[in-house]
């Protein structure tokens, strides 16, 4: 059975030959451990791809994950000038703001006098809003542009010819032996990144008609994206909805500002496609699993464990089980990044025990792995499936 | 009168309403209420109730941050009257978030919650160098000095400068927090206390001035 096929069977909710074995790299992962040149990484979708492929193969994993959209293959064009320092490079663009590229972490972009652009709640029109993505070359801009455009583009042609470069370039190299997955943003996840998080969460008491206007917009945009990554022949779909756990908001304010809107997204999608498309939420969501299965999701993933999170894997099996698949749930940060191979090793074990009976499961980290997490402790993972995965 | 001003003071921060807050305050101000007993009376009440229902998960952080936004505005009014009365805070705390990092919202809730308490807080914001921390405390002397990071690459930026605080003359007593950060980090790094969340941090933060106090004493 190929890598593919093994991951496809399991977000199928079907027993493959092995649990199959995929985690999301942070972007710092990849500057410190891909041969890949970390600007290329960053600014090119051959960079990315490159580095996204050549990472699964060094750790075996079983599928690639694709968070960036493709850039702008003209971006040098708008360079000035690049600076290197002790821990970072610092890209000068024409404009006059600039990207700091640290040596292990995000890039981010920044205004000339050191600041990050967001709207404020008051100014946003949600009749302007179409998608946000929160990884562009120039971060959040509003009215929204990509890149250096200098005006948005229509709702009709809103993305352009070249968003989805890493994906096929991704698909192209690995497709036939790897599951290749694609992500959009939740329309709760994009209002929050557009406005930058506090005045999100302060927004939906101040005018909730106004939040679920600009949400029922960002649903839109979010359907045409995964519609545009499906017809690629994507192996799945991942809805990253990071912000709707139990450390942000509450169950009650779940409901009403990101189910609805999940729901809508998965609902929208499954009428043309039957891959499968799960959720990715972070941290407390132990108390909202019933919600989550309620937006129809095929999948849970991250499944943060304590003390991150809120959920044990033999609580998320008994509720979720035969419903949706799962995957995630082993701590990336006092596990895999603090831990010896050892207590690595056990836990993996224990997860294999706990979620591996009847398939649905995928073995992964809970969120992204750290950027200094030793590749020997990924290996360990993939040794651990290997040795106790098999069905 | 005064007693029922306080109680709907109070109310105001609970249920965010910041132009009421505002009113209020100015309203006590008008009929030579002390500022100190505004701030103990009326406000810290509201972020006392504030405080307990998030650490009990009765509310979440939408509404911590609207009640922070009308206490805030109180203050606003509020702290010129304090300065010339000359009251002292419950006690400085200086807050920032490592360099490398920009997550702040964890610091901004742990500020909120420790203004409620009656905490000075100077916040330096985020991405804060060493120097910038050496520099600031060296200029403001808070009794506290808390430092946050979100990132597993940049919490160990934390280091240096507890280190560098250890060798100094500063009496500044620090704190960490963050979401890679544990006890151990803590304790191997020579933090003084580790809030594990918001809530957690404001009490510690007031145990640590109990052991300043006793230090100054003895």
């Amino acid at each position: 059975m190929t890598s593919k096929e093994r991951v496809q069977k399991a977000a199928r909710m079907q027993i493959p030959d092995r649990v199959p074995f995929m985690c999301q790299l942070s972007i710092g992962h990849y500057f410190l451990n891909s041969q890949v040149d970390n600007t290329d990484l960053w600014f090119t979708s051959r960079g990315y791809a490159d580095a996204l492929v050549e990472m699964a193969k060094k750790y075996h994993f079983d599928g690639i994950l694709v968070n960036l959209p493709g850039r702008d293959p003209e971006y040098s064009d708008y360079v000035h000038k690049i600076e290197t320092y002790e821990d970072k490079h610092r890209v000068f663009w024409k404009n006059g703001n600039y990207t700091d590229l640290p040596h292990d972490d995000n890039p981010h972009y920044y205004q000339e006098d050191g600041s990050r652009f967001f709207p404020t709640f008051q100014e946003i029109d949600p009749e302007e809003l179409f998608y946000i993505e929160p990884w562009d070359l120039t971060d959040i801009t509003y009215p929204y542009t990509w890149g250096f455009e200098d005006s948005p583009r229509s709702q009709g042609d809103f993305f352009p010819e070249y968003h989805l470069d890493t994906l096929q370039l991704v698909l192209k190299k690995a497709g036939d032996t790897l599951a290749v997955h694609s992500e959009v943003f939740s329309p709760w996840s994009q209002f929050m990144e557009l406005l930058n998080y506090e005045n999100a969460l302060m927004g939906i008491l101040d005018d909730p008609e106004k939040c679920k206007a600009c949400l029922d917009r960002l649903t839109d945009g979010a359907i045409t994206l995964a519609r545009k990554q499906a017809k690629l022949e994507v192996d799945a779909v991942l809805i990253s909805s990071a912000f709707a756990g139990g450390g942000l908001i509450s169950k009650s304010h779940y409901e009403e500002f990101a189910l609805p809107y999940e729901r809508r997204l998965i609902q929208e999608f499954k009428q043309d496609f039957e891959i499968p498309i799960y959720t990715h939420t972070c941290g407390a969501i132990g108390d909202r699993l019933d919600l989550m299965l309620a937006t129809g999701t095929d999948g849970i993933d991250t499944l943060d464990p304590p003390p991150i999170g809120t959920v044990e894997l033999q609580d998320a099996v008994q509720q979720l089980k035969g419903k949706v698949f799962i995957k995630g749930n082993i701590d990336p940060v006092n596990t895999l990044l603090q831990e010896s191979v050892d207590v690595i090793r056990e836990d993996a074990e224990r997860r294999l025990q706990i979620a591996k009976p009847g398939g649905g499961y995928i073995l992964s980290t809970a969120c992204s792995v750290a950027p200094h997490t030793p590749p020997d402790n990924i290996h360990t993972l993939y040794e651990t499936v290997e040795e106790h995965g098999y069905y | 009168m005064t007693e029922q001003l306080f109680e709907q003071l109070a109310q105001s921060v609970i249920d965010g309403d910041d132009n009421e807050s505002k009113d209020l305050t100015n309203k006590l101000l008008g009929e030579n209420i002390p500022a100190k007993q505004i701030l103990n009376d009326g406000l810290m009440k509201g972020m006392d109730v504030v405080g307990r229902r998030f650490r009990d998960n009765e509310i979440f952080v939408p509404e911590v941050l609207v009640s922070a936004r009308a206490m805030k505005k109180a203050m606003d009014v509020l702290k010129p009257e304090l300065i010339n009365s000359g009251d002292k805070m419950s006690g400085v705390v200086m807050l920032g978030t490592v360099e490398g990092d920009i997550h702040d919202i964890g610091k901004n809730l742990v500020s909120i919650l420790l203004q409620g308490a009656g905490f000075d807080i100077i916040d330096l914001g985020v991405s804060v160098s060493k120097q910038t921390f050496i520099d600031k405390i060296e200029e403001h002397h808070p009794d506290i000095l808390g430092l946050t990071a979100m990132l597993t690459t940049t919490m160990h930026n934390m280091e240096p400068i507890i280190t560098e605080i250890q060798k100094s003359e500063f009496s500044v007593k620090t704190i960490i927090g963050g979401a890679p950060i544990n006890t151990a980090f803590a304790n191997e790094i020579g933090a003084d206390a580790f809030g594990k969340n918001a809530s957690d941090a404001v009490n510690k933060v007031k145990a640590l001035m109990g052991d300043l106090e006793q230090e100054t004493v003895s």
